[in-house]
C-alpha cells in the first residue's frame, strides 16, 4: 500500500459546488447536407403521406443518436407541409426508442407520429404512424465477397435479413449473390408481425418451422440481442455482418450461452416469492390486458405481484424496491430485453421467460423457444384448477395422535434449483390463501380469540397478506425512527384531550391552569 | 432365519440401558463390510456360509460391484448374553438384564464417502474401529478416529485381516505380538491427541479387553478375555489377573511352573504368554490345516473340545480352517461381546454427548431430556441422512431419538440447518406418518421408538433437504449441525441431451442432493446445472446414480473443473470511492486480506454471525487480534450472511448511517457471492467502510442509490487492493513401497504437488507419502499413479485448504492465472476481459 502522508479527503469540501463546473456535453449540430437529408429521412416520401392522410399536427420521434439532425427534418417538413400543419419533435422518448411514444404524442395532440430509425414495429393502439427507417450506406460488393468467403458452398440454404436501417440492400444483396451461382439464397420482407416465424420479416417461400431449421442466417449490420436470442433456435446458424467493422461474426455458440444464463434467471424468479411487473409501453396494443393477465398467472402461482412503472429502466430505480424479488418487464419485443444486466441488484425477465418460471417443475423445458415481448402471452388460457400437491399415500391413514405440537400442517418447501437449496417462501400467497377460511370462520366466533400464526406464515393488513410489509418487519433492521403504534394496544387508539392554550399556561380540559 | 422379532426389538427399545448403538468406521479395505457379515449371520439375517463374502451391508448393486462401501446402512441385532458373570464386567453402567438390542451402522471407508461416517456417527455412541493387521493404521482410520472423538463416540477396536499376517506373511508369533502392540500403540498415539476430558481415557488396551483380533472373512475372532475365562478355570485363577497375564511382558516359566515378568530362564528365551496361551493353539491349527495333517486335526480338535458335522469334517485345506475357527473362536461372539461390555448406553452416553449435540442452554426442557435420555420428555430428533425408499423420490429420514418418543401420526416441529428460536425460517410442522426399524435393506415397521434408538420416518422427507431436527417442543433450539470434514470442490456440469428431458433432470437433481449429505446441486449464473462432489470418486458415483437412477435420461457430462474463491493479497492502494447514480452519496471503503485462521474459524462455524455480538467481539480481540471497536462493529459476514467475507464499520459518527445499512449489506452480500473478477465467492476478504456521505433526504439515499453504490465500491476496493484466486488443495496421503517411490514423487511434480512428510511404516516395507496437490491438478492423479508405480501406490485425497493460485495477476490476460480468469469467463459467457477499476471507482 502507497504511504499516505496526510490522512485522505473523505468529503468533498463545500465550495466544491460553487467552483466546478460541470461540462456540458457540446451541442451536436447535424452535419448533412439537404440532399442527403432528404434521402436518408424519406422526406418527400414523409410529406406525400402527411398530405394524404391530411393530418394537420404531426410528432416526429427520434432516437437519440439521431437528435441533432431534428430541427433540419423538422424544417424540411414544415417547409413543404400546408401552414396549418404543425410539427413536433418529441425529444425524450419514455420507454425505448424503438417503440412508438403514442404518450407523448398525446401531449401534443399529435394525430401521427413520424417514427426515425430502428423500430420494433409492434403495434400500436392509437395513433397511426409513419416509420422512417433512415437508411445507412452498405458496401455492397464487400458484402457479397464476405458472404463468399463465409459460404464457400454455392447450395447453401441461407436466408438473408438485415436490420430496418439496412432492410433496402437486401434484395440487391441477394440479387448479386444470385448471379454468383447461389442457389438456395432467400430473401425477407418486411412485415408488421412479432409473432411471424422471423419477427416482422416474411420469407417468399412457405417453410415451416422444422425446415427454417435447415436453413442459416445471414444477418447484415449487429442485430439487437433479443433478435439474436430469439433466432437462435430457429435456425441451424448464425452469420452477422457488422456494419461497422465489416467482418462476418458466428454468434451461435454466444447466443446459446446468452440463452442459458437467460435460464438462470429464469430459475431465479421460479423461487422468488414477490416480483415485480414492471410496465415499459402503454401503448402497445394489447399491453394492458398482459399486465393483467400476467398478474392472475403471478397469482394463480401463489406469488405476489406489485406493479411498477419507472419509465426507462436502470438499475438505480429498480434497486429502491427491495421486497421485490425479480422483475418481468412488460414492453416491446427488442425494448422488454435488459441486455447489460450485471448491475442489476435482483434479475430482469421477459414476459415468456416469465411465463416459464411459473410452470411447474415437471413442466418447465428450456432451450427450444424464446420470445422477447408479451406477443406470445397466451391470453385465452383458463387457469388450470390448482391440486394441492397432497399425495394420496401423505394424506391416508394418518390418525392423529394426542402428542405432539399443535398448528396446521405446513405446506412443503420448494426445492430451488438456483441454489439447491429448500425455499419456503416462494409461494407466499398460497399460504395466506390457504389459511383465510380458517379466518373467516373464527371472525365470527369470539375477537378474544388470539389466533396462533402457523409458521411461515405472512404479515396480513387488513386481512390481506402482504409480503412487502413481512419484508418490512423481517428483512430489514432499519424500520424508520419507529412509531406510536403497538398491536393489540387498545390504549393507544383512545382519543384523549391534549393541552391547549399559550406558554405561559395551558389549559387542560376544564380550566385547570399547569 | 432371523432369530429375533421385532416385537422383541421394541420390548429392548423400552430399556435404554441395554441398548448399543453403534457404527463400523476404518480405512477403504480394511474389512468393515465382511466383519458385518458376521455379525448379521449370528443374529440370522444371512447364513453362516455366506459370511464373509455376502457384504450384506452392501446393499446397492455397484457397491457390490466394486467391492466398496458407498453408502452407510444400519441394521438392527439381538444378542443374549449367555453368561451372568459377563454382566458383572459391564463397568460404569448400569444394566437390565442380558438382553441386549445392538444397533449397528456400517460405514463406507474412501474418503470421498466419509460424509456418510459423519451422519452415521453422529447417531451412534460407540465405534467399532477395524484396522488390518498388516497395514496398520491408515490415513482414513486417523480420519475417522478423529471424527469419532469430535463427536465423543467412544471405540473400540478390532484388528482384522489376522489370517493374511499368517497365511500370506507367515509371521512367527512372536513377530505377530510385535506388529499388534504396533497398531494398538498407534491407534492409541491417535486417540489421546484428540483427548477430550468429559469422554475420559479412551485409549484402548487388549488386557482390558477393549481390542479384538480376528479374520472377517475367516469368521473368526478374539479377546483377550475370552481366553483369560478359559484359562481362568483351567489354572483356578481370578479371571481378571488372567487377562493381565496374557498380554505385555508376562511370560510362564514352565520350569518353576511360575508367572514372571522375566522373559529368559536359564538364558534361554521363554515363550510369551500370549503367544503362548493364546496364539499357540490358533498357529497349530494353521499349521495342521494347511498342511493337511489328518491326525494332528483330529487331537486338536479333541483337545479344544470342538464338534464339528460330518459335512464340515469332509471340507480341506482353507474351508476347513474357517469351519473349524469360527467354531473355536467364532467372530460375533467377540465382537457382540466386546461392545455390550465396553460401549456406552445411549443414557450413558447422552450425558457427556448432550452439550455437543445441542445449541441451546443445557438448562432447557430439551436439553434436560437429551441428557437424560428421557422417553417422556419433549422429542428431540436429529435426522442426520436420507435414504431412498422403494417408491422412486421418496426416503426415509434416517436418524436418532435423543429424547422423547416418536410414533406414527404424531404432528412434529421440523427445524431445518437455518431455523433461529422463534424466528419462521426454516420451521415446518408435519405429522409423522410412520416409523420404521432400518434393517440393512429393509424395513420393519414399528409403532413407536422411544429415546436412544435409531429410526427411520415416513412422511417428511420433503421438509429436509439433507438434515435437520425435530421436535415438539415449542422452546427446542436445533441439535447441532454436522461438519463434514470432506467439502464439495470438484464439479461438472450436466446437461439434458434432449430439451424435453429437463423436467426430469431437475427432479433427478433434488433427488440426488437429498440422498447424499455431501453432494451439492445448482445452478451457476451462465445457466449450468452443477453437481458439486468430494472427489472424482464421489462425484462419479453421484452422476452415474443421476443418470440412471434419479433423472433417467441420457445426459452430456462436462470435464471436471474446480471451484475457485476470489480474494486480496494486499490492502487496497488507496480509499475507493464510488459515488451513487445521481452523485448525492459517497462511499468510501478498503479492502484486506483476513487472516487464515479466523477464515478457517468462520467456516468451521467457531465464529459466526449468530454469535452475541460482545462475545464475538472478545474472541476476535483475543485469539485474532482484532481491535475490539471493530470487532464490535462487524455488520456482517457474507456470502449468504455466513461466509468468510466481513464488512465493518469503520465510520465516525456520520449521519443516517444504519438508515443505510440494510442497502449496504444487501450490496455486500451480492458482491461477495460474485467478485469482480470471475463472478466467483469471494473468500477471506475484510472491508472497511471508512466514511459515508449521504443525502439529507431519505429519498436520495434509498435503497437504488446505495445498493448498486455499495457493490461498485466493494469492487473497486478489492481491485485495487491486489486480487488474486484461491484454488483448493487435497491433501495426499499415498501409502507405497519404496520401490516405487520414484514414481509418485514424478507424478507429484509434474502436477504441482509437493511432499511435506515422509515416514516409513515401522515393520513394513511401506512408506506413507503425505502431500499437498491442488485440486485442479488432481483430475485423472489416481490413474496416473497407478501407471506410474504398476499399481502399488494408494492415495487417499481430501480437501485441505485454500491456497492463491500462482502465476501472476488475475487481472492480466497474458499471465497463466490471467488465462485461466479468461477461460472461465468464457465458460460464463460474460465479457472476457475482467472490467478495470474505473467501471468501480469514481473521481471526487
Amino acid at each position: 500500500m502507497a504511504d499516505l502522508a496526510a490522512p485522505p479527503v473523505l468529503s468533498t469540501p463545500d465550495d466544491h459546488i460553487l467552483t466546478a463546473e460541470p461540462p456540458l456535453p457540446a451541442a451536436q449540430k447535424s452535419t448533412l447536407s439537404a440532399d442527403v437529408l432528404s434521402r436518408i429521412y424519406e422526406i418527400p416520401r414523409t410529406i406525400d403521406s402527411l398530405v394524404a392522410g391530411g393530418y394537420k399536427r404531426i410528432a416526429l420521434q427520434f432516437p437519440d443518436t439521431q437528435l441533432p439532425d431534428a430541427p433540419a427534418v423538422s424544417t424540411a417538413l414544415s417547409e413543404q407541409l400546408p401552414p396549418d400543419a404543425k410539427v413536433h419533435i418529441l425529444a425524450d422518448t419514455s420507454y425505448s426508442a424503438c417503440c412508438v411514444d403514442e404518450v407523448a404524442a398525446e401531449h401534443v395532440e399529435a394525430e401521427v407520429v413520424v417514427h426515425y430509425g430502428r423500430a420494433c414495429l409492434s403495434p400500436t393502439s392509437r395513433l397511426p404512424v409513419i416509420y422512417v427507417y433512415t437508411a445507412q450506406e452498405l458496401d455492397l460488393p464487400d458484402a457479397v465477397n464476405k458472404f463468399e468467403s463465409e459460404f464457400p458452398d454455392k447450395a447453401a440454404k441461407v436466408i438473408v435479413m438485415a436490420d430496418l436501417t439496412y432492410h433496402h440492400h437486401v434484395a440487391p444483396l441477394v440479387e448479386s449473390l444470385k448471379e454468383k451461382g447461389y442457389t438456395g439464397i432467400q430473401p425477407t420482407e418486411v412485415v408488421r408481425d412479432p409473432n411471424g416465424l422471423i419477427p416482422n420479416r416474411s420469407i417468399p417461400l412457405d417453410l415451416t418451422a422444422d425446415d427454417l431449421r435447415t436453413y442459416s442466417l445471414f444477418h447484415v449490420s449487429d442485430p439487437p440481442t433479443s433478435v439474436l436470442l430469439a433466432l437462435s433456435s430457429r435456425f441451424a446458424s448464425l452469420h452477422v455482418l457488422s456494419a461497422q467493422s465489416s467482418t462476418v461474426e458466428n454468434p451461435t455458440m454466444r447466443t446459446a450461452g446468452l440463452l442459458r444464463r437467460r435460464f438462470a434467471r429464469v430459475l431465479s424468479l421460479a423461487s422468488s416469492g414477490v416480483i415485480g411487473i414492471l410496465v415499459n409501453t402503454l401503448s402497445i396494443a394489447n399491453s394492458v390486458s398482459s399486465i393483467d393477465n400476467l398478474r392472475r398467472k403471478i397469482a394463480d402461482a401463489g406469488k405476489k405481484s406489485y406493479t411498477v412503472v419507472v419509465g426507462r429502466l436502470n438499475p438505480a430505480k429498480l434497486a429502491n424496491f427491495a421486497e421485490v424479488e425479480g422483475w418481468v418487464v412488460v414492453g416491446c419485443w427488442e425494448g422488454g430485453l435488459v441486455e447489460e444486466d450485471s448491475g442489476y441488484w435482483r434479475p430482469v425477465i421477459t414476459p415468456f421467460e416469465m411465463e416459464v418460471a411459473l410452470m411447474k417443475e415437471e413442466d418447465r423445458i428450456w432451450g427450444g423457444e424464446w420470445w422477447g415481448g408479451i406477443e406470445k402471452l397466451s391470453l385465452a388460457k383458463e387457469p388450470k384448477e390448482e391440486k394441492l400437491e397432497v399425495r394420496e399415500d401423505d394424506a391416508a391413514d394418518v390418525h392423529d395422535a394426542d402428542e405432539g405440537v399443535e398448528g396446521e400442517e405446513s405446506m412443503p418447501p420448494e426445492y430451488d434449483l438456483r441454489t439447491g437449496k429448500l425455499v419456503s417462501h416462494s409461494r407466499p400467497m398460497r399460504l395466506a390463501v390457504r389459511d383465510s377460511p380458517d379466518v373467516k370462520t373464527k371472525s365470527g366466533d369470539s375477537e378474544a380469540l388470539i389466533r396462533r400464526a402457523a409458521p411461515g406464515e405472512v404479515v396480513s393488513i387488513n386481512g390481506v397478506a402482504s409480503p412487502g410489509a413481512e419484508f418490512l418487519r423481517s428483512g430489514r433492521t432499519w424500520q424508520g425512527l419507529g412509531s406510536d403504534f403497538q398491536e393489540n394496544n387498545e390504549a393507544s387508539t383512545v382519543v384523549e384531550e391534549g393541552r391547549r392554550g399559550v406558554a405561559r399556561g395551558y389549559v387542560v380540559g376544564e380550566g385547570e391552569k399547569h | 432365519m432371523v432369530n429375533f422379532t421385532v416385537d422383541e426389538v421394541r420390548a429392548l427399545m423400552d430399556k435404554p440401558t441395554n441398548v448399543r448403538n453403534m457404527s463400523v468406521i476404518a480405512h477403504v479395505d480394511h474389512g468393515k463390510s465382511t466383519l458385518t457379515d458376521s455379525l448379521l449371520s449370528k443374529a440370522g439375517i444371512i447364513s453362516t456360509a455366506k459370511a464373509g463374502d455376502a457384504r450384506a451391508t452392501d446393499t446397492r448393486a455397484d457397491e457390490q460391484e466394486r467391492g466398496i462401501t458407498i453408502k452407510s446402512t444400519a441394521i438392527s441385532l439381538y444378542h443374549n448374553l449367555e453368561d451372568e458373570e459377563d454382566i458383572k464386567d459391564i463397568v460404569g453402567q448400569k444394566t437390565d438384564g442380558r438382553e441386549f438390542l445392538i444397533n449397528l451402522i456400517d460405514s463406507p471407508g474412501h474418503v470421498d464417502f466419509s460424509s456418510e461416517v459423519t451422519a452415521a456417527l453422529r447417531v451412534t455412541d460407540g465405534a467399532l474401529v477395524v484396522v488390518d493387521t498388516v497395514e496398520g493404521v491408515c490415513v482414513q482410520t486417523e480420519t475417522v478416529l478423529r471424527q469419532a472423538l469430535g463427536e465423543r463416540i467412544k471405540p473400540v477396536v478390532v484388528i482384522n485381516k489376522v489370517d493374511r499376517a499368517l497365511l500370506e506373511l507367515q509371521v512367527s508369533k512372536e513377530d505377530l505380538y510385535q506388529s499388534f502392540s504396533r497398531t494398538i500403540e498407534s491407534v492409541n498415539v491417535v486417540i489421546s491427541t484428540y483427548f477430550d476430558k468429559s469422554l475420559g481415557d479412551v485409549q484402548v488396551y487388549p488386557d482390558r479387553g477393549t481390542i479384538a483380533f480376528g479374520s472377517g472373512l475367516h469368521g473368526w475372532a478374539f479377546t483377550i478375555r475370552q481366553f483369560a475365562v478359559k484359562y481362568a478355570k483351567k489354572f483356578g485363577v481370578d479371571k481378571n489377573k488372567m487377562m493381565e497375564r496374557l498380554w505385555g511382558d508376562n511370560y510362564f516359566n514352565p520350569h518353576t511352573k511360575k508367572w514372571t515378568k522375566n522373559g529368559t530362564h536359564e538364558g534361554k528365551q521363554l515363550e510369551r504368554a500370549f503367544c503362548q496361551f493364546i496364539l499357540d493353539p490358533i498357529f497349530k491349527i494353521f499349521a495342521a490345516v494347511m498342511n493337511f495333517k489328518n491326525d494332528e486335526i483330529n487331537t486338536l480338535l479333541e483337545k479344544l473340545q470342538l464338534k464339528l458335522s460330518t459335512e464340515d469334517r469332509q471340507k480341506e485345506g482353507k474351508q476347513l480352517l474357517k469351519v473349524v475357527l469360527r467354531t473355536f473362536i467364532p467372530a460375533a461372539d467377540a465382537l457382540l461381546e466386546m461392545m455390550i461390555l465396553h460401549l456406552p448406553s445411549p443414557v450413558t452416553a447422552q450425558k457427556y454427548r448432550a452439550e455437543t449435540l445441542y445449541e441451546g442452554p443445557m438448562d432447557d426442557e430439551a436439553a434436560i431430556g437429551i441428557r437424560d435420555c428421557d422417553p417422556k420428555a419433549p422429542l428431540m430428533l436429529y435426522v442426520s441422512k436420507m435414504v431412498p425408499t422403494s417408491d422412486k423420490g421418496r426416503f426415509y429420514a434416517f436418524g436418532r431419538v435423543f429424547s422423547g418418543t416418536v410414533k406414527s401420526g404424531i404432528k412434529v416441529r421440523i427445524q431445518g440447518p437455518n431455523y433461529t428460536p422463534g424466528k419462521k425460517d426454516d420451521l415446518f410442522i408435519k405429522a409423522i406418518q410412520r416409523t420404521v426399524l432400518m434393517m440393512g435393506g429393509k424395513v420393519d415397521p414399528i409403532d413407536d421408538m422411544p429415546a436412544g434408538n435409531i429410526v427411520g420416518l415416513v412422511g417428511i422427507d420433503q421438509f429436509l433437504l439433507k438434515s435437520g431436527t425435530l421436535t415438539t417442543s415449542e422452546t427446542a433450539h436445533n441439535l447441532k449441525v454436522m461438519k463434514f470434514s470432506v467439502s464439495p470442490v470438484v464439479q461438472r456440469s450436466v446437461q439434458v441431451k434432449n430439451a424435453q428431458d429437463l423436467p426430469k433432470l431437475v427432479e433427478g437433481l433434488k433427488r440426488l442432493s437429498k440422498s447424499d449429505p455431501c453432494v451439492l446441486t445448482y445452478t451457476s449464473d451462465s445457466g449450468e446445472h452443477v453437481v458439486a462432489g468430494a472427489g472424482e470418486l464421489h462425484l462419479e458415483i453421484c452422476l452415474n446414480d443421476l443418470q440412471n437412477d434419479h433423472a433417467a435420461v441420457p445426459l452430456i457430462i462436462s470435464d471436471p473443473v474446480v471451484q475457485y474463491r476470489e480474494t486480496v493479497a494486499g490492502k487496497s492502494s488507496m480509499t475507493a470511492l464510488s459515488k451513487s447514480p445521481n452523485k448525492h452519496n459517497r462511499l468510501y471503503m478498503v479492502a484486506e486480506p483476513m487472516d487464515e485462521e479466523l477464515s478457517l474459524a468462520i467456516e468451521a462455524g467457531k465464529v459466526s454471525a449468530r454469535d452475541d455480538f460482545k462475545a464475538r467481539a472478545r474472541v476476535l480481540a483475543d485469539d485474532y487480534g482484532w481491535d475490539v471497536t471493530d470487532a464490535r462493529k462487524i455488520w456482517c459476514f457474507g456470502p449468504d450472511g455466513q461466509g468468510a467475507n466481513l464488512l465493518v464499520d469503520q465510520t465516525k459518527a456520520v449521519q443516517y448511517l444504519n438508515e443505510i445499512k440494510d442497502s449496504v449489506v444487501s450490496g455486500f452480500q451480492w458482491a461477495s457471492r460474485e467478485g469482480p473478477v470471475a463472478e466467483e465467492p469471494m473468500r477471506s476478504v475484510r472491508f472497511n467502510i471508512l466514511d459515508v456521505t449521504l443525502h439529507a433526504d431519505a429519498i436520495h439515499r434509498g435503497g437504488g442509490q446505495i445498493i448498486p453504490t455499495a457493490r461498485r465500491v466493494l469492487y473497486a476496493s478489492m481491485l485495487m487492493a491486489d486480487p488474486a484466486l484461491l484454488e483448493p488443495v487435497y491433501l495426499v496421503e499415498i501409502q507405497v513401497p519404496e520401490n516405487a517411490m520414484g514414481g509418485v514423487y514424478g507424478v507429484l511434480t509434474r502436477r504441482r504437488g509437493h511432499v511435506f512428510n515422509e515416514e516409513q511404516r515401522p515393520g513394513t516395507p511401506l512408506f506413507n507419502i503425505k502431500a499437498y496437490l491442488p485440486v485442479l491438478e488432481s483430475f485423472g492423479f489416481n490413474a496416473d499413479l497407478r501407471a506410474a508405480t504398476s499399481g502399488q501406490a494408494f492415495p487417499q485425497s481430501v480437501f485441505d485448504h485454500w491456497q492463491v493460485l500462482p502465476g501472476g495477476s488475475p487481472l492480466d490476460p497474458t499471465t497463466k492465472t490471467g488465462a485461466i480468469v479468461t477461460e472461465m469467463r468464457k465458460r460464463k459467457g460474460i465479457k472476457e476481459n475482467v472490467p478495470g477499476v474505473d467501471n468501480y471507482y469514481d473521481k471526487l
